[in-house]
């Protein structure tokens, strides 16, 4: 696409198929006329039949066009950003995030905050984490600098809440520690690339 | 040609085609600093003698063949530098790829992230790959107490052990070298560390890092708040670095304590005793009312030196006002002291300070056990001994182990006979000088040899001591605590101000509190409580304290701002650290009609004829400059002093037979704010050697009670096996408001009542 066609906003001009509707009548005779022919044609019915086949076809061979919300849920992009998870090791079960504090320091709404520790283990260790989702604007920056893919965004786009304190906690975004065999590994926004073993350097350290 | 005549102090070289100036012994490194020229370093710590480590402040020197060592290399007029070519360049980015090999990529959860010198000059020479290695090699953490060390991530540079070495004095680091196993060793474990934290502020990796600031914030989210340190009178420069307590808690909280420490030092109070503030304390407006009563009915308010300028300045309002009598017993002896020491030199203030400290060749200690009464001075004084060399001679009762391998020549003399001992070096010090007539014949008057016997110092110590500063040159007397409340403290002071005034030597009055100085200077301070008394941080009948035990709270100092009076004869300002929700003394002052919004309208108002300036809060400089010069508020003027002293005779000196009991700090404890810190809380011990527990019976261990300045003192006894003699130490650093009421000699002799278990 060069510039120019880039830049031609004009859209009538390109490939839309014009609906052969019927000039308004002027008369009141052509009013009148029109009222006669709506009536008499049945074309109220044919908009009916058409409602009623998508309802036996619905209620009886089970085939429907919408999704039964909030029973059902279409799928999603993985590139999607919606409510954060917050990812588990998959080896030790130990949830993924070290503590960097680079999406807290990245996040431009200010809405992630982290508390963190020096455990007996003698490691960094995030005390508490909290996303103020009233703030965030789910630009995914967070998810893109985390270092370790511990926080990602996830397919939970429903975020309505009473109090912006029952939005999430961290506990609510890990990955429950039963389901870790069910974590998938993200493939969405700031997720490494599928070729990214190609891009691997080799590092002296393989000795 | 004509000649010309060339200051041979003042050198010009060109670097980088820049003409700078400087003067004959600086290092190439120091000239462009000061002319704004940037060399990068790894290892080089101005306040330290360069260590040479590193070499990334190779420069080229035309006409000299090879890179040199700018840190290193003096200066020589008309040469011309280069910083900056490929080949430097190239050499100065395999020394960053050397420093990276290995390094553990865990910046994101290292604590000096963000302010690491290994990542900004990783970055700087754009080292983004590492291209050689070695073996690698398990080597744990290991904690130091208050200081944790990674040698994993420890690069080398040997900053550590020079601070350690030349600046504290403790020698407890050390290099263990083998090359690439080379590590940094603690020698001494704990018994000889003082815990100043030097050796970490200096790390420029997250190699010596605090333990109790581990892992509890990143450097970029705190917020630095300059202040100057509260606790003892060196008011060393250093910032409280705050942030919200926790998420369900945005109070600030002080998180850890910073200093330039390039160019300045801190030592373990100042650095991990900062969370003393007042906390959560709301307006009690019927507190307030009543402390406003009690203020205006007050016949005397006792009030601790722990205070700033401005308040010190209120509480003179309030005298002036309503001639309510000031007891300060901090400051008052040191008040006259300074007085009758004036009257002698006819200078309004002692001359020596801490650089010229640093740099004497010959010092004497005298009347204080300095290690524990102002660590900053014995800081100083080791700077002059690893550096110049100094001749260090420490007199007092009581050896201190810790500051042996400073001490070049120890003079004990006995308990109480410090004027004795004034007069005997007095005579000693201006033997070769020209003092006056009067005060030769004062001299010559003396009598040397029952002085001698009396205070037990041998003549041939003073001449042993006066010998071994043959030749030198710079002086320093430091005076302490201990004489500041002697009964005959006036006469000493008038015969230390001969030795200023008529010798080569400058004499440091070390001020017993933060702002004993500013008080003295600023308050009419009375001898003598009577009838109702407000304490401001003291005991009174009604108490504004800033612990949260009395009727009115008030701010700690690192709730305040405000500026000091440090023992350089600087006004320093400090800031608030953490916010105050309470009412603070000029809420008092104005409430009783001293009219002022805030407490630093009074900066201002400092008087003049005291030394002070007419300078704004806002307007007092707080920095150091690009070559370490210190810009911290002002100098105070010396001005002249009515020279009308009189020397009195040397009365008999008194005789402290048996034991006897010191009053004495110990190590990183001033008050009772530093133990209410929780990395500092100690328990206080009476000390002593064993042969002090032979002659008073006492077993270690024994619990004792006893009486001293109307206090009462329930203490556990310890023996200290590196003391000697028959002085026993007591702090106290425990006794909340009643720990201001020692005002008398820090040598008594208690009757010590064993307690039943």
């Amino acid at each position: 696409m060069s510039l120019e066609e880039f830049k031609n906003r004009n859209v009538g001009e390109q490939s839309y198929k014009m609906l052969d509707l019927k000039h308004t009548p002027k008369s009141s005779m052509g009013k009148f006329g029109q009222v006669v022919e709506r009536t008499v044609k049945g074309e109220l019915f044919v908009g009916l039949w058409v409602t009623l086949r998508e309802m036996g076809n619905a209620l009886f061979k089970d085939n429907m066009h919408t999704i039964k919300y909030p029973l059902e849920k279409l799928p999603i992009s993985p590139r999607y950003r919606a409510i954060h998870d917050m990812l588990r090791l998959l080896e030790s079960g130990h949830y993924r995030c070290i503590g960097c504090g680079l999406c807290e320091k990245i996040c431009i709404s200010d809405c992630i905050k982290m508390d963190t520790r020096y455990d007996e283990n003698q490691r960094k260790e995030v005390s508490e984490y909290t996303i103020n989702f009233g703030r965030c604007i789910f630009c995914g920056y967070c998810a893109e600098v985390c270092p370790e893919l511990a926080i990602v965004h996830g397919g939970r786009y429903e975020t309505a809440s009473e109090q912006r304190a029952s939005f999430s906690l961290f506990e609510d975004m890990l990955t429950p520690i039963d389901a870790l065999k069910q974590q998938k590994e993200y493939d969405g926004f700031g997720a490494v690339s599928p070729n990214a073993d190609d891009n691997i350097k080799q590092t002296p350290l393989a000795y | 040609m004509t000649a010309k005549k060339i200051d041979t102090n003042n050198i010009t070289l060109t670097i980088d085609g820049k003409n700078c100036q400087g003067s004959k012994g600086d290092t190439i490194l120091t000239i462009a600093r000061a002319n704004d020229i940037y060399i990068p370093t790894m290892c080089y710590l101005t306040k330290v003698e360069p260590i040479a480590s590193c070499r990334m402040c190779v420069v080229n020197v035309e006409g000299v063949d090879g890179m040199i060592l700018s840190c290193q290399e003096k200066a020589v007029d008309g040469a011309v530098v280069t910083t900056s070519n490929d080949a430097i360049d190239k050499q100065r980015q395999s020394i960053m790829k050397l420093y990276d090999v290995n390094h553990p990529l865990e910046c994101g959860v290292c604590d000096k992230s963000g302010e690491c010198d290994l990542q900004n000059k990783t970055m700087e020479f754009d080292v983004d790959q590492q291209s050689f290695t070695t073996r690698d090699q398990h080597r744990p953490v290991q904690n130091w107490g208050f200081i944790s060390y990674d040698p994993a991530l420890c690069i080398m540079c040997e900053k550590c052990v020079h601070v350690c070495t030349q600046i504290v004095g403790d020698d407890v680091l050390a290099i263990s070298a083998g090359g690439y196993n080379s590590t940094i060793i603690n020698t001494k474990q704990d018994e000889q560390c003082s815990n100043c934290g030097e050796c970490m502020s200096v790390c420029p990796v997250g190699a010596l890092v605090s333990t109790d600031f581990k892992y509890s914030s990143n450097a970029w989210e705190l917020e630095k708040i300059p202040a100057s340190c509260s606790h003892c009178s060196a008011t060393c420069q250093m910032s409280y670095e705050i942030k919200d307590t926790a998420i369900g808690n945005r109070q600030k909280k002080i998180y850890r304590v910073t200093n330039n420490y390039e160019f300045s030092s801190l030592c373990g109070a100042g650095r991990f005793g900062f969370d003393y503030a007042n906390e959560s304390v709301g307006k009690d407006s019927e507190a307030f009312t009543r402390a406003v009563e009690a203020v205006k009915k007050a016949e005397s308010i006792n009030f601790t030196a722990t205070i700033t300028n401005e308040e010190a300045m209120i509480l003179q309002s309030i005298k002036q006002k309503y001639q309510t009598k000031l007891i300060c017993n901090e400051a008052r002896g040191y008040q006259k002291f300074l007085e009758a020491f004036c009257s002698m030199t006819g200078k309004s203030l002692y001359s020596g300070n801490l650089k010229n400290l640093s740099t004497s060749r010959g010092i004497i200690v005298f009347g204080t056990r300095i290690n524990d009464d102002n660590p900053m001075v014995k800081y100083h004084i080791t700077m002059a001994s690893r550096r110049e060399r100094a001749r260090v001679a420490y007199m007092h009762p009581i050896e201190d182990a810790s500051i042996q391998s400073i001490v070049t020549q120890f003079i004990k003399y006995e308990v109480g006979s410090e004027e004795g001992v004034a007069a005997l070096l007095a005579h000693t010090l201006l033997d070769s000088q020209k003092p006056t007539k009067a005060v030769q014949a004062y001299l010559d008057d003396l009598d040397i040899g029952n002085l001698s016997a009396e205070s037990n110092i041998g003549e041939e110590e003073l001449d042993a001591l006066l010998h071994s500063f043959d030749k030198k040159r710079g002086f320093t007397l430091v005076v302490g605590a201990d004489i500041y409340t002697h009964p005959k403290a006036e006469n000493i002071a008038k015969l230390l101000g001969l030795i200023e005034a008529y010798s080569d030597f400058e004499v440091l009055l070390v001020p017993p509190a933060t702002n004993a100085l500013g008080v003295a200077l600023l308050c009419d301070l009375d001898d003598d409580a009577q009838g109702y008394s407000v304490g401001y941080n003291a005991k009174a009948n009604f108490v504004l304290s800033a612990l949260g035990d009395g009727d009115l709270d008030m701010p700690a100092l690192n709730q305040q701002e405000g500026s000091f009076t440090s023992l350089d004869k600087r006004v320093v300002p400090t800031n608030a650290g953490l916010s105050y929700g309470g009412y603070i003394l000029n809420d008092i002052a104005n409430a009783l009609g001293i009219h002022t919004i805030n407490t630093i309208d009074y900066t201002v108002k400092l008087p003049i004829e005291k030394g002070y300036q007419s300078i704004e809060f806002d307007d007092l400089p707080d920095y150091y400059n690009s070559i370490g010069e210190e810009h911290r508020g002002y100098l105070l003027k010396q001005s002249r002093y009515k020279k009308d002293g009189k020397l009195d005779e040397v009365s008999t000196l008194p005789t402290y037979d048996g034991s006897v009991v010191y009053h004495c700090n110990t190590n990183n404890q001033f008050s009772t704010f530093t133990n209410s810190c929780e990395q500092l809380q100690t328990e206080a011990l009476l000390r002593g050697s064993a042969q002090f527990a032979s002659i008073t019976k006492l077993q270690d261990g024994a619990k004792i009670k006893f009486e001293l300045d109307g206090v009462l003192y329930e203490r556990v006894f310890m023996i200290d096996t590196s003391m000697k003699g028959t002085v026993a130490i007591n702090p106290s650093f425990d006794m909340g408001l009643s720990s201001s009421t020692v005002s008398s000699y820090r040598f008594s002799q208690p009757k010590l009542e064993t307690m039943d278990s």
